[in-house]
């Protein structure tokens, strides 16, 4: 048995190469959003502009909204990932806390 | 020996195989646990376990392959889950072992590119079960878990080809 063929460059390159492209294709068509969603349990819990500055404590996170970007300023999960995961403010990007099954997105 | 008996053996033999395998997995899946892989991107994990299932399904046993992967993500979810994590893990492991168990028989493909397919699959099938539960902000994470899938894939089709130099399981 041989152990790489050339069929599994091709396969691993190409897969690659697909999500790179559709990675570009996805950032190339942000556009800023106006929009703020916050979502618990698949529920609106929040919906307002980017541009008004303010505070939205939820049960177990913060989210922040301050100079027309959103962020998670806290959250009480295990992993923090959602705290991690920076500052938003193009339409369709998302801030997921998947412990608290919290999320914020931008539309 | 008549065949009935000699049946009966084989099947405690395979019985037997088949624990000591899973038992290995639930293993691989505690070290994998303690490495902290998820702080790259969420649910990103290496899947030592597959390369078991790599390993029988080398060997023509794609029965064993399910067996071994369905009852170790049902004992890991057990041991280190929750009901969530196990509706991810049973949703992305049955339908990845299902491509590997297809590929296989290409036989264009060596095992490392079957565990490729298998490992992307994985991933993807983590990000749509996420969507539902989340939101379609998920999708975000694709191409990046889809080059994590290609990398590990790749170690995991290999652990298993040297696993199947290395263990002549033979029933
Ligand atoms: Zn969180």
């Amino acid at each position: 048995m041989k152990i790489l063929k050339k069929t599994d460059v091709i396969l691993s390159i190409s897969l690659i190469l697909i999500s790179v492209l559709g990675f570009f294709i996805v950032e190339l068509m942000k556009k800023d959003g106006k929009t703020v969603v916050v979502k618990q349990n698949n529920s609106v819990v929040y919906e307002g502009k980017i541009s008004e500055d303010r505070e939205i404590p939820l049960k177990h996170n913060t989210v922040k909204i301050k100079d027309g970007k959103v962020f998670m300023k806290c959250a009480d999960c295990k992993n923090q990932i959602c705290v991690k995961s920076g500052k938003i403010s193009k339409s369709g990007e998302t801030v997921v806390c998947l412990p608290n099954r919290v999320i914020i997105e931008i539309e | 020996m008549s065949s009935k008996q000699g049946n009966n053996r084989n099947r405690i033999k395979r019985l037997a195989i088949y624990s000591l395998l899973c038992s290995l997995c639930i293993v691989f899946g505690y070290v994998e646990f303690l490495i902290p892989t998820s702080l790259i991107a969420p649910g990103i994990k290496l899947g030592i376990s597959n390369s078991i299932a790599i390993l029988l399904l080398i060997n023509g046993d794609i029965g064993g392959a399910f067996a071994v992967n369905i009852s170790r993500i049902l004992l890991s979810a057990l041991l280190f889950g929750s009901p969530f994590s196990l509706l991810f893990s049973l949703c992305a492991g049955i339908v990845s072992t299902l491509v590997c168990a297809l590929l296989i028989k290409l036989p264009a493909l060596s095992p490392i590119g079957v565990s490729v397919a298998g490992g992307v699959c994985h991933n993807a099938v983590q990000v749509f079960v996420a969507s539902f539960v989340v939101g379609r902000g998920v999708w975000f994470y694709l191409p990046i878990l889809t080059v994590a899938g290609v990398i590990c894939g790749a170690a995991i089709g290999f652990l298993g080809i040297v696993f199947s130099k290395k263990a002549k399981i033979d029933f």
